[in-house]
Formats: structure tokens, C-alpha cells, sequence
């Protein structure tokens, strides 16, 4: 079949010169006869649709004259076809059979469409011209003839039109001879036939507009120069005045609508020319851009034409349309504002900008109004290169500095103030469009129906915008002059523009740019006309800052700065409620700040620990200023209390790092404290885990410098042990040889304490010394925060430390040390300190069964030895009675090393074993505090300085008997209401006496020294 | 009149036509009854104007417009009726009714339509309607002819590929048509821009036609009467000028547009060359049977200054020797044929401003004896005693147009020629 059809025109063409001579002129006649009457002279019988069709293209070939009529007669058959195709086409979709009637015309088409072909190739100078405007007429005839058809797509979808009409071989081949003819012609009369070319698109408007998409994609480069420069000249000639001003109104409802509209009834060919260009800047918006910016250029280059380009006729009446002629296009069509709007800013140098000054300088005041109207519109419309718009335009209108201002300053104040100017304008602009967008359909229900499918109107300037909040926060930061004012009202748009997503994005960028209280000022004036439109705009900022923290995606001085301008934030709302309330709105954004942190504690607690010092003491003064939720579950208090704590001990060090003068570190700790007597305050659970925390902290091994820990360092340990040459002890082989060697009494193990056996003592590991001022500060920190932390739990008081001058401030009065505190506190004594809990009871045993925990004694001791910090807590716990009571293990292991160490002694005076003397003397005094020991007991520490070992060893044993006597029991204390303590009363615990004896032998036998305190002994 | 013109505002553009067509028939057929010499009236022009040609007049009536479909069957209908009447006057008369231009905006309609006519005519080979198209060139102004011939060329030559044949069959169905169209085609292309330069198939077609017959060129001078005065403007009588012109601006044309095939061109222009030569012989015989020598001025001098003119000098190379060759060989022979009628002293001002040229310069000193009946040979040229030439200075030009009705023969054939050198 196809190769019938494809033959048909060859063989007709491979006979065109026979045919000529062939046919007599009678014959000719017979055949002009036969093509005006349809009527076959020769037969008789009227003629087919087909053999006229025939007839016609052969009077096409032979008769000159009857070209006219031939074409004219072609045209009905071209008719004729489309409407069988579309009619088959309806015939298919209605499930039925086409008819089938186009096979008969398919052959004489192609025919027609060779002749025709063949014609233009041989002289197309002759008959592009000829056949060009008969195609073209055709075309657009049947395209509007049979655009209301059925089987026919919408004329506002092109892409189907297209594949219609080109699927129609009709249409496709009037469309190729087209082509042929056009590509002939550019050579020689490009605007004549694209001047055709615009009018028929106008005759036919909608319709017609898949013949110019076409074409134009055939033929790109020259279509869309000339059609660029026929509607310019149009514009000249007629459009221009006022066009711009009633452009305003109708393009804020929708350009799409109003390309149409314009199409209709104002400047006709502008219409036209953005239809095409619309079209083809889908393909070629490279091309479409870069003719859009040569027309520009040119537009400002004085009358010489460009060298490559074609000459057009330069008159500066021309260029000076040619601006409110881009302006106009890109109005109409936001295609082509896309395309040029990015690049278009590139070239606005300020030569260019001078010379648009002085063009526009000769328009009058109303004219220019719409054109900066206009402009307005279209950069609030622009969908891309808003940011380099907006860039351009505020270092245009920022006020140039005294330093720049040369000779050219006048001329660049005018441009300055028209930038300024422009700017104001887009910002009222931007604004209205912002707050008067249409919450629902209701608003502009046919506008928005038509032309946007999203209730809410796009701006695709903010749209675009969105990308670049941050460097929109950095940039208005800077504060520079008119600047940050500009961008902040634009930072304000945007976030109401774009809703809480933006908003909180500003914001937190603000929060975590600030680095002033200037700066962070911006966030506050931000959000206060936010808060208005945004509820919940705040903890959705802080949920961000959180997540900013999780993700890791701030650098630690961003992060630093974040937090401390959080605590600003709520610190300042402190500062303003205590002055009597300053701005509402501050303290309000305060106050929301606060308690949305206060949810997310938890989350800022791991920053305590961050390596970067900065960062940390940050998040401690941010969770020191917030208030701890209600709604915290157990596991956050624990992991708020954990790092809280382990940050005390963090600041510690720090502080003790830092050169001692300076006060870097100490604000830090004071930040600690506030928070762990926060966090105490709350809940007996803060209050348990953080004093459980504190003493694990302090004897932990690795804090245990700070509080002039006197052990060998384990790290030294092993330092020493890689640099000493080993000496071979192995315990295992010891044990080995544990049948040959003496067996010592007590543990194996005990030979270890002091050396290998047969090396001498362990070498003393002296290390560095930390500075006493600095020990004895941290042990005083460490306790005063121990105590704070022991008081009146629970209560949520909430009167954290206030910033005073002094470094540690603390209530004046510290509450009464409780009960259950100081309970905690030994609890996790006993636990650190006490390594097993065999003979853990409360209950003393007799002093010989001291013997069986030797082992544990030591360790007790040794304890004590290394943490001097233990004496200090068990104060602390000491004067929360009966918490002492719970520490009766440790008591008694300290209280049976001193004993034997007492017994073993062979030192004339106590004071030679001075630490013993001191553990001793704290011991006892210690239970007194406790009410372990009855006064008359407790107050032998006074004496025990005095005295010889052995005597020492004699009260101390004493003491023991009592403590075995008198268990120390809480049971035995009572709570007395007045005082808000528990007191132990000693006269129901029996005579006294028998355990006063050793001392008063001592007493006596030294009463030369120690008469003037034998009143300390004296029972009542 | 009135009364038809309304009739005809009812009916459809076409059958208006054919109605104005049955009506000048009747119309011209009485007259010719009754006057030898019937004048086409006014009336009569604009009904043909109204409704044949649609020329829109503000008569507040809009007047039908015919689709090219209508307008080829009332082409049709004109080539039958031109076929069928077999009154020669009335078809003469009706003709030029119809498209004899009038200077008013119809004439472009009428020229449409007329070029389309016979364009017609000459496809379906209408002889009545060549030969009355052939006297309509005759007594028409060169602007309009060239129009004509114009539509043709473009019709025959350019437009329908390979329907050349048909135009030149032209030549066998009416001869005198041919001669005319040849002139008004040389008039049309006349070298002077790129566009006027003859196709290579107009050309070969001209140059058949030339060659095959010289006489052809020569038909319409012949068939003249003797006393009939050409009309202002009109075409010349033979295009002899034309082809001249063709002859010596080729080779010069050829260099500007240097893309076209040089071989084949060339060789017909040196046909053509030849042919036109030998027409100016011919010339000669005829000039003295009609007893018209030394009296009609077939190649007007002032035409032949005008060429030579358009002679760009600057040209100076081969292809200008070539053509002053040429224009040499043509002057001589013309000279000497008593086509052109000039003294030599005429000749040598009007080429002082050419380049130097052997043949040419022997021409203007003039061969010293010139049979007038023997062929002209090209080798006898004594150059040293030239004798006299026996014209007078040239009269003044006014007076040419009275040539055919010039008194006194002053060279009657056989007598021979006082020459006189040039000084």
C-alpha cells in the first residue's frame, strides 16, 4: 500500500517530461473542459473527487494559467481529506469502523505534495512565495474550520493539537511544503513571510497556534528574531502609551488569562508573538534568551548594528521601546520572564544603568510609573534568579559610602534613589500580595480557578527566596545601615509567606547567627509580628534548634553561640520581669522560648559534655536559666542529672586548667551549680540521682585529683610500668612456690600493698601535685554544692542562684540538710568505698571480729587515704542525721585500721603518723556530728592529739565498745518539729560510764597536758 | 445601459461576465454593421471594468469578486468565444474592449486577467486570440507589453517546469504573436540588473526561434502597411534592438554573475549573434522591396547611443572586447543593411568614450567600397582610402518619428555610397 502511495508522486514526476509533449494542446482543452465542468469530456460520467484532484494537478503541471484555480480547487480537496480523517477518528472512538475514505485521497495528496515539492526546489524563488501564502491560508482555514470538531483536541492544548493535525497527512504535508517554502524565503524576505506568518496566527488565533510552534521549531534562530523584531515594531507603532498601566491591574489576577485576553483586543501581534515565543522557549529558551538580551543591549548601544546580526532599522524611537517592549513580553508570558529574568540582572553594570537613567529620564512621570509598576510585578513574578535580583538591587540602592562618592556621584544618587525607590515599591508589593493572599477558593474564585491549581497564590519571588533564608539572616546581621532594615521587612514577607516552615528556619538562623545583643534583637522584632499569624511559631523553632543539635549540622562555635543566645533569650525575660515588665512582647517570646526548652532538655543535656568548652558552658547556662518540666519522664531527669553532674566535675577541671587568676572557668561552674541545685530542687528523684552522681563523681578515679587525691595514678601505673624494668613479680609464681615460702598470716594478697617481698617497698608514686588553694576550693565546691543539693527536696522552689557579683552564691540560708539527702550521700559511700558487703550490717561486732575483714578495712583506709573528700562528705551526711548511721561499714573498717595501725605503732607521739592522728580525730568528731557518739565521747578528738599511740588506740577502742553497745540505728532518732531535725536522745541508751573509763585514765594519766579539758568529759 | 448594468448587479460575478461578454458581441457586431470603424465608448469601458475586472469603485455598491475557479472558466469561456467568432474585426474590437489599458486602476486587474489569457492560449494553442494578442502588442505602450511577456516568461519559463515546449510552439501556431513577444521579452530583459538577465531556457527557446528562422523576427515589419504610424511608446518594430543588446551585454553580464554556465549561454549568444546578423542582411532585401532604405530607421540611432552607454568601460578586459566586437560587427552591418542611419562622424563621438577596440575602429573609419546588394564580406576592409560618407549630419530627432512618411528617397538601391575619409 505505502509503496502505491510512495510511488504515486515519483512516477508522476519521472512522467512530467513526457507529459508535456505528449499532450496536444485540444487535449489540454478537453482537460481544462473537464476540471471546470468535473465532468470527464471524453465519457461523459461526472468525475471522482480523486480524478479531479488529479486533473487539477495535472492542469498544475501544464497550464501556467490555471495555477490559480487549481490550488484554489486543491484546497477543497485538502478540506475534504481532514474532515474524512477527523471523521474516521470520530467513527474510532465511538467504537465503530472509519470509513475509510481518506485511502482514496492519500495518493493525490502525496501527489499534490510532490508537485508541489518538486516546484518549490526548481524555483523557489517563483513559487515559494505562491505557495507559502496558499499553505499557510489553508492552514489556517482548516485549523479553525474544523477546530470545534469533535474528534479535534482543545486549542488550549497545543501538544495534542499538534499530534492531530500532524498525524493527518493533509495537514502534515501542506505543513512540510511550508516549511520548503519558508526555508527558500528566509534567504531573501525574512520579515515579509514571518509578517504572514503573524497575521495569519492573529486571523486564526488559537487555532492556528500549532502551525507557528512548528514552523518555529523548524526554523528557531531566525523565527524568533523576527518575530521579536516584527512585534517590536508593532509595539512602535501602536501599543506602548499606556499599555503598561492596564497591563497592572489585569496581570495581578493571572498572565495566563490575560495573554489571552490581550490576544483578543488590545495589541495584537504582541499577543502573538509571546504565543510562539511561549512555545518555542520550551526548546530553544537558550536561543529565545539570548535574542531577548541582544535586543536589550541593543537597545542601549548607540545606532550601530551589530556586526553578526541582521540590519534592522535602528531609530531611537525603536530603541527606546524596546525596554517597555521586553518589560511588556515578559508581563505577558512567564516563560519568557524566566528566561530572561536570571540573566538579565547580569548585565545592569553601571555604565548600563546610566545610560537606562538617561533613556528614561525623557519619559514622562505617569509613563515611568507604570513601567516601575510594572516592573515590580514581573521581579515579584520572576520564577528564577530572585536572590541575584535582590542582591542587585539592595547594593544598588545602598547609600554608597562618603569614600566612593567621585565625580560620577550625581548621576549614581539617581540611579541609587530609583533602586531605592524600586525596592520600597517590591517591598509594598510583596507585602499586599502576602497579606492579601486568599486563604480558600472563595476570594477569586474564577481567577483562581483558571489559572492556579494551589489555593494559596504562588509568589514565585518569595518562592524562590525560600532557598536563601539563611544567607538572607546573614545578610541582614550585618547591619549595615538602610540594608538589614530592607531585609528584614523582606525576612518578615518571606516567613509569612512561606508559613512556620520558613519562619522557623529565619528565626533559628537569627537565633544561631546573633552575636550581639543587637543582632539577636532582629530575632525578637522578627518574631513579634509573626507571633500574630503564627501560633506555635516558637516551639517549632526550638524543635529545630533541637534537631539542628541532633543532626550535628552546626559547627561548635555556631552551636556555642546558639545556646547562648537562647539563654539571653530567656535570661532577658527574667531581667524584664524583675523590671517590671519592659517590652510585652520580648517577655512573651521569652517565656515561650523558655518553656519550649524546658520540653527539650533532654536534648541540650548532651551538649554539657561537648568537647568544645565554649559549647558546654553555653548549655549549662541555658539549662541553668530554664525551668525543668513537669512533664519529664524518669529516664530524661536521670540523663539530664547524669550529664549535669559529670559537667560539675568537667567544670571543675576546667577551672583548675585555667590559669588561676582568670575567671573563665568559674562561670562555668557557677552555671554547674545553679543547675544541680535546680535540678535537686525539682524532685527527690534529681535530688537521689544527683547526690548518688556527686560522690560516685568525686571518688571517681579520674576526678580524684581534683580533690588531692594521693593514689598513684593508674595511668601512671602503667607508665611506670613500661618504663621501670619489670621485676618479675608474677603472684603467680609466688603462689607456686607457696608451699617453700613462709605463710604469713592474713592474706597472700596484703604482700602486695606494700611492695614485692624481697624488693623493698613500692617506690612512692609522687605526682604532681595539684595547687592545696586550688584543692581545698574544689572540695569547698564540691561540698557546698553537696549541701545545696541536701536541701529541702522537692519542694521546686525555684529560687536558683541569682548572677550577683560573689562567684558561688548560694541562698544565704542553706535549708537544713534532709534526712533522706544525706542518706543518699551514704548510701553511695558505703557503695564506692565499702568493696564488699559481707559483714555490711549496722550492727558493730566485737572488735576481735575486725580480723575477718582485714582485707576490707585496708581498702576502706586506703580510700580514705587517696580521697580526703570522703572526711568532707561524711560531714555533710554527719550533719543529716541519721543518714550516719548507713555508713556504719565504713566507719567501722577506718575505725579498725586506725586501731590497729594505733596498736602497731611504735612512735613515741600520734603526731608522728599524722594522717592516722588526723582520719582519727576526723572519725570521731565525725560521729559526733552524727550523733554516733555521745558528745562526752566525741569530743576525745580534742585529746587524741596529745597522746601516745597506744593510748589512742585505748579510746578508739572504747569507742568501738560503745558502737557495739549503742548500734547505731535510725530507728533511734526522732524528728523534732521545731527544729526540722532528727535528735538522738543519749539518756535512754543506758550508763555511760564503763566506756568512759579509758578515758579518764588517760585523762588522769596526762592531766598535766590535758587538764584544761577534762571539762569536755565531764558527764551531766 | 443603465438598465443592463442592473440587470447584471443580480447576478453572481460570473455570469455577470459572461453576460458583459454576450453583450459587447452583440453590442460591437451591430456597430461593425453600421460603422466601418466603431469607437469603444466609455459605457462600455466601465462595464467591462465593473464586471469583469471587479474594480472596486466607491459606488457604495460592493461588487462580486470572482474565485480563480469562476475566473478560469470565464477564461475559458473568452478562449471559446475568441475561438468561435469568426468575424475578425469584432474579435479585434472586443479584444481591445476588453484589455486595452485605459491608465486607471483597473489596468492592473485587466493586466492580470489578460496574462492569464494568454497564458491560456498559449497552452491550449488559441490562435485567433495570439494573433489578436500579437496586434494588442503592437499598438500598446512598451510598459504594458513588458508586463505581458513578463507573465509569460514567469509562467512558461519559471513557474511550470518543463512547459517550455509549449511556449515555443508559439512560434508555429502564430508567428506574429512570436515576433512580438520576442520583442517585448528583449525590451523586458535589458542586462541592466540581475533579474533582467534572460534564463538560460528563455534564452536557448529566443535563440532557437532566431535561428530557425530569421524571418520570424522581421513578420511584424512586414505585414505593416507602409504609411501606418507606430504609436508613442509602443514597442519597436522588430526586435532587432532588443537582440542586440542582448548580443553585446552578455559577455559583461556574465562576469557580474559569475555562478552562471558560461559554455552553453555563450554559445547561443554567438548563435544569436550570428542570426541577428543575418537578420540585418535580410533587412536589407525587404528594406529595398518596401522602397523604405535610407527612409525607416529600424535601429533607432538614439537607441544605440543609449546602449552603448550602458557599456560599462571600466569593464576593459576580454569580455568588453568581445562585446565591442560585437556592437563593431553590428554597426557595421546595420550600417551598411540601412537599418541604422548615421553618419560615421556620429559613430566615432558616440565610441570616443569607449575603449579601444580594432574592430571597431575600423569601423568607424568605414570600408572604402560597399556594394549594397553583395553579401557582406568581412575580409575586404582597404582602411586606407576611406571614402566619404554619404549621409548628412543627423537631423534633429523630432524628426524620426517621421521617417515612413519621409518624402524624397535620397538612396534609391544600386546606387553606391560617396564615401569620405574620417578625419
Amino acid at each position: 500500500m505505502s509503496a502505491l502511495f510512495d510511488g504515486a508522486p515519483l512516477t508522476a514526476m519521472q512522467s512530467s517530461q513526457p507529459l508535456q509533449t505528449s499532450i496536444s494542446p485540444q487535449e489540454l482543452a478537453l482537460e481544462i473542459k473537464a476540471f471546470i465542468s468535473g465532468v470527464d469530456q471524453a465519457q461523459g460520467r461526472k468525475l471522482s473527487m480523486r480524478d479531479h484532484a488529479r486533473c487539477a494537478v495535472r492542469l498544475l503541471r501544464t497550464v501556467p494559467a490555471c495555477r490559480g484555480a487549481a490550488l484554489e480547487h486543491l484546497r477543497g480537496v485538502y478540506d475534504e481529506y481532514v474532515l474524512t480523517f477527523l471523521q474516521d477518528l470520530e467513527g474510532e472512538s465511538n467504537g465503530g469502523i472509519g470509513s475509510g475514505g481518506t485511502l482514496g485521497l492519500e495518493d493525490v495528496i502525496q501527489e499534490i505534495h510532490g508537485v508541489l515539492s518538486e516546484f518549490i526546489r526548481l524555483n523557489p524563488k517563483a513559487w515559494a512565495p505562491l505557495v507559502s501564502t496558499w499553505a499557510v491560508e489553508l492552514l489556517g482555514q482548516l485549523s479553525s474550520k474544523h477546530a470545534g470538531r469533535r474528534g479535534a483536541p482543545h486549542s488550549s492544548s497545543l501538544n495534542e493539537l499538534l499530534q492531530l493535525w500532524m498525524s493527518c497527512s493533509a495537514t502534515r504535508s501542506l505543513m512540510e511544503s511550508y516549511s520548503q517554502c519558508l526555508a527558500a524565503m528566509l534567504a531573501w524576505c525574512p520579515d515579509a513571510c514571518v509578517d504572514a506568518l503573524l497575521d495569519t496566527s492573529v486571523q486564526h488565533s488559537p487555532h492556528f497556534d500549532w502551525v507557528v510552534a512548528h514552523i518555529g521549531s523548524s526554523f528557531p534562530g531566525t523565527i524568533i528574531s523576527r518575530v521579536l523584531a516584527c512585534g517590536l515594531k508593532d509595539f512602535c507603532a501602536h501599543g506602548y502609551q499606556g499599555s503598561a498601566a492596564s497591563l497592572e491591574i489585569p496581570s495581578q489576577q493571572g498572565s495566563l488569562a490575560l495573554t489571552s485576553m490581550e490576544k483578543t483586543c488590545r495589541i495584537p501581534k504582541i499577543g502573538s508573538v509571546v504565543g510562539i515565543l511561549g512555545h518555542l522557549a520550551s526548546r530553544h529558551s537558550d536561543s529565545i534568551k539570548k535574542e531577548l538580551l541582544r535586543m536589550f543591549q541593543e537597545s542601549l548601544s548607540p545606532a550601530q548594528p551589530s556586526a553578526g546580526a541582521v540590519v534592522r532599522d535602528n531609530s531611537p524611537q525603536l530603541r527606546r521601546a524596546t525596554v517597555p517592549f521586553l518589560l511588556q513580553l515578559a508581563a505577558l508570558s512567564p516563560t519568557l520572564l524566566g528566561a530572561v529574568s536570571a540573566e538579565l540582572v547580569e548585565f545592569l553594570r553601571p555604565p548600563v544603568l546610566l545610560q537606562l537613567q538617561d533613556q528614561f529620564q525623557a519619559l514622562q512621570r505617569e509613563e515611568l510609573d507604570n513601567m516601575v509598576g510594572l516592573t515590580v510585578h514581573l521581579i515579584s513574578h520572576s520564577p528564577a534568579g530572585g536572590p541575584r535580583v535582590l542582591r542587585f538591587l539592595v547594593d544598588s540602592a545602598t547609600p554608597a559610602s562618603v569614600i566612593m562618592s567621585g565625580p560620577v556621584a550625581a548621576p549614581q544618587e539617581g540611579v541609587r534613589e530609583a533602586c531605592d525607590r524600586l525596592l520600597q515599591l517590591l517591598l509594598l508589593h510583596l507585602h499586599k500580595l502576602v497579606y492579601n493572599r486568599p486563604d480558600g477558593e472563595d476570594v477569586y474564585p474564577v481567577s483562581s480557578s483558571s489559572s492556579f491549581s494551589s489555593p494559596p497564590r504562588i509568589i514565585p519571588f518569595l518562592e524562590e527566596l525560600r532557598g536563601h533564608v539563611g544567607e538572607l539572616c546573614a545578610e541582614t546581621l550585618r547591619l549595615e545601615r538602610k540594608r538589614h532594615l530592607w531585609l528584614h521587612q523582606l525576612l518578615c514577607l518571606l516567613s509569612v509567606y512561606g508559613g512556620p516552615s520558613v519562619a522557623t528556619e529565619a528565626l533559628c538562623r537569627l537565633l544561631t547567627l546573633a552575636r550581639s545583643p543587637e543582632e539577636l534583637a532582629l530575632a525578637s522584632q522578627l518574631h513579634a509580628p509573626l507571633s500574630t499569624c503564627l501560633p506555635g511559631l516558637l516551639p517549632a523553632v526550638v524543635v529545630r534548634c533541637v534537631a539542628q543539635i541532633h543532626t550535628q549540622s552546626l559547627g561548635s562555635k555556631d552551636l556555642g553561640q546558639l545556646l547562648n543566645n537562647l539563654a539571653s533569650v530567656i535570661h532577658g525575660s527574667e531581667d524584664e520581669a524583675k523590671g517590671a515588665g519592659g517590652a510585652a512582647a520580648q517577655s512573651s517570646m521569652a517565656a515561650q522560648v523558655g518553656a519550649a526548652i524546658s520540653s527539650h532538655l533532654h536534648d541540650f543535656c548532651p551538649l554539657l559534655l561537648n568537647g568544645n568548652p565554649a559549647v558546654s558552658q553555653a548549655a549549662a547556662r541555658l539549662l541553668s536559666c530554664s525551668q525543668l518540666s513537669r512533664a519529664a519522664s524518669p529516664a530524661q531527669l536521670l540523663v539530664i542529672s547524669r550529664a549535669a553532674v559529670a559537667h560539675f566535675f568537667l567544670a571543675l577541671r576546667r577551672r583548675s586548667e585555667v590559669s588561676a587568676g582568670k575567671d573563665a572557668g568559674g562561670e562555668e561552674v557557677s552555671y554547674s551549680i545553679r543547675l544541680l541545685s535546680r535540678l535537686a530542687a525539682f524532685s527527690p528523684l534529681t535530688q537521689k540521682a544527683v547526690l548518688q552522681q556527686l560522690v560516685e563523681g568525686a571518688l571517681h578515679r579520674g576526678n580524684a585529683d581534683l580533690f588531692g587525691d594521693q593514689r598513684e595514678n593508674p595511668d601512671g601505673d602503667l607508665f611506670s610500668q613500661s618504663l621501670t624494668p619489670d621485676l618479675g613479680a608474677s603472684l603467680l609464681d609466688i603462689n607456686c612456690k607457696f608451699g617453700t615460702t613462709v605463710n604469713f598470716s592474713g592474706s597472700v594478697w596484703s604482700v602486695f600493698h606494700a611492695g614485692v617481698i624481697g624488693r623493698g617497698l613500692k617506690t612512692p608514686h609522687s605526682l604532681p601535685q595539684c595547687d592545696p588553694d586550688q584543692i581545698t576550693q574544689n572540695v569547698q565546691i564540691l561540698l557546698a554544692v553537696a549541701v545545696h543539693c541536701c536541701g529541702s527536696s522537692g519542694g521546686g522552689t525555684g529560687n536558683g542562684a541569682g548572677t550577683g557579683g560573689t562567684r558561688y552564691q548560694f541562698p544565704e540560708e542553706p535549708a537544713p540538710i534532709s534526712a533522706e539527702a544525706a542518706k543518699v550521700i551514704a548510701m553511695a559511700l558505703v557503695e564506692n568505698v565499702c568493696p564488699d558487703v559481707a559483714n555490711g550490717e549496722l550492727v558493730w561486732p566485737p572488735e576481735e571480729h575486725a580480723r575477718t575483714t582485714v582485707e576490707r578495712d585496708i581498702h576502706i583506709r586506703r580510700c580514705f587515704e587517696q580521697n580526703p573528700v570522703i572526711f568532707h562528705l561524711l560531714r555533710v551526711v554527719a550533719a543529716g542525721r541519721p543518714a550516719l548511721c548507713y555508713c556504719s561499714v565504713v566507719l567501722r573498717g577506718l575505725l579498725a585500721t586506725l586501731l590497729a595501725h594505733w596498736e602497731s605503732s611504735r612512735e613515741p607521739m600520734t603526731l608522728d603518723s599524722p594522717w592516722h592522728l588526723q582520719a582519727s580525730c576526723l572519725l570521731v568528731s565525725c560521729m559526733g556530728e552524727g550523733q554516733l557518739l555521745p558528745p562526752v565521747l566525741s569530743n576525745m578528738h580534742e585529746i587524741i592529739p596529745h597522746l601516745t599511740p597506744f593510748e589512742v588506740r585505748l579510746l578508739l577502742l572504747a569507742v568501738w565498745e560503745y558502737m557495739r553497745g549503742n548500734s547505731p540505728m535510725p530507728q533511734k532518732f526522732s524528728f523534732s518539729a521545731d527544729k526540722g531535725l532528727f535528735y538522738r536522745d543519749f539518756s535512754r541508751d543506758g550508763d555511760l560510764s564503763r566506756y568512759l573509763a579509758p578515758l579518764y585514765s588517760v585523762l588522769h594519766k596526762n592531766i598535766d597536758q590535758l587538764g584544761h579539758l577534762c571539762w569536755r568529759f565531764q558527764l551531766s | 445601459m443603465s438598465d443592463i448594468r442592473h440587470s447584471l448587479l443580480r447576478r453572481d460575478a460570473l455570469s455577470a461576465a459572461k453576460e458583459v461578454l454576450y453583450h459587447l458581441d452583440i453590442y460591437f457586431s451591430s456597430q461593425l454593421q453600421s460603422t466601418a470603424l466603431p469607437i469603444v465608448d466609455k459605457a462600455t469601458i466601465e462595464l467591462v471594468e465593473d464586471f469583469i475586472f471587479h474594480v472596486p469603485k466607491d459606488r457604495g455598491v460592493q461588487l462580486k469578486r470572482m474565485s480563480s475557479l469562476q475566473e478560469l472558466q470565464l477564461l475559458e469561456i473568452m478562449c471559446s468565444y475568441f475561438q468561435e467568432q469568426s468575424k475578425d474585426a469584432v474579435r479585434q474590437l472586443i479584444f481591445s474592449a476588453l484589455f486595452s489599458p485605459q491608465g486607471n486602476k483597473a489596468d492592473d486587474s485587466r493586466m492580470a486577467m489578460l496574462g492569464k489569457l494568454v497564458s491560456m492560449a498559449v497552452a491550449v494553442c488559441r490562435v485567433p486570440i495570439l494573433e489578436c494578442a500579437a496586434s494588442w502588442l503592437q499598438r500598446t505602450h512598451a510598459l504594458y507589453c513588458v508586463r505581458l511577456a513578463k507573465v509569460l516568461v514567469d509562467d512558461y519559463c519559471s513557474l511550470v517546469p518543463g512547459s517550455l515546449q509549449t511556449l515555443q510552439h508559439i512560434y508555429t501556431a502564430s508567428p506574429r504573436f512570436c515576433c512580438q513577444f520576442i520583442t517585448a521579452v528583449t525590451a523586458l530583459y535589458d542586462f541592466s540588473s540581475e533579474d533582467l538577465i534572460p534564463s538560460p531556457g528563455l534564452l536557448e527557446m529566443v535563440v532557437t526561434w532566431v535561428v530557425d528562422d530569421p524571418r520570424l523576427t522581421l513578420i511584424t515589419f512586414l505585414n505593416m502597411p507602409i504609411s501606418a504610424s507606430l504609436p508613442l511608446g509602443s514597442l519597436g518594430v522588430t526586435p532587432l534592438l532588443g537582440l542586440v543588446r542582448w548580443c553585446v551585454k552578455a559577455p559583461l553580464a556574465k562576469r557580474a554573475k559569475e555562478s552562471a554556465p558560461t559554455a552553453d549561454t555563450e554559445s547561443f549568444y554567438s548563435k544569436l549573434h550570428l542570426g541577428v546578423l543575418q537578420i540585418l542582411l535580410m533587412l536589407q532585401v525587404h528594406l529595398t522591396e518596401k522602397n523604405l532604405f535610407g527612409r525607416l530607421e529600424l535601429l533607432q540611432f538614439e537607441h544605440v547611443v543609449q546602449l552603448v552607454e550602458e557599456l560599462n568601460p571600466l569593464n576593459a578586459s576580454r569580455e568588453i572586447e568581445l562585446s565591442l566586437n560585437r556592437l563593431a560587427q553590428v554597426l557595421q552591418v546595420s550600417l551598411s543593411a540601412g537599418a541604422l542611419l548615421c553618419t560615421r562622424e556620429d559613430l566615432r563621438s558616440l565610441c570616443s568614450r569607449l575603449p579601444h577596440n580594432n574592430l571597431l575602429q575600423l569601423v568607424m573609419s568605414g570600408p572604402v567600397q560597399q556594394p549594397p546588394h553583395s553579401p557582406f564580406q568581412p575580409g575586404f576592409y582597404p582602411h586606407i582610402h576611406t571614402p566619404p560618407l554619404g549621409y548628412p549630419p543627423r537631423p534633429s530627432p523630432p524628426a524620426h518619428n517621421t521617417h515612413p512618411s519621409h518624402p524624397a528617397p535620397q538612396f534609391l538601391p544600386g546606387m553606391s555610397f560617396p564615401y569620405r575619409p574620417i578625419r
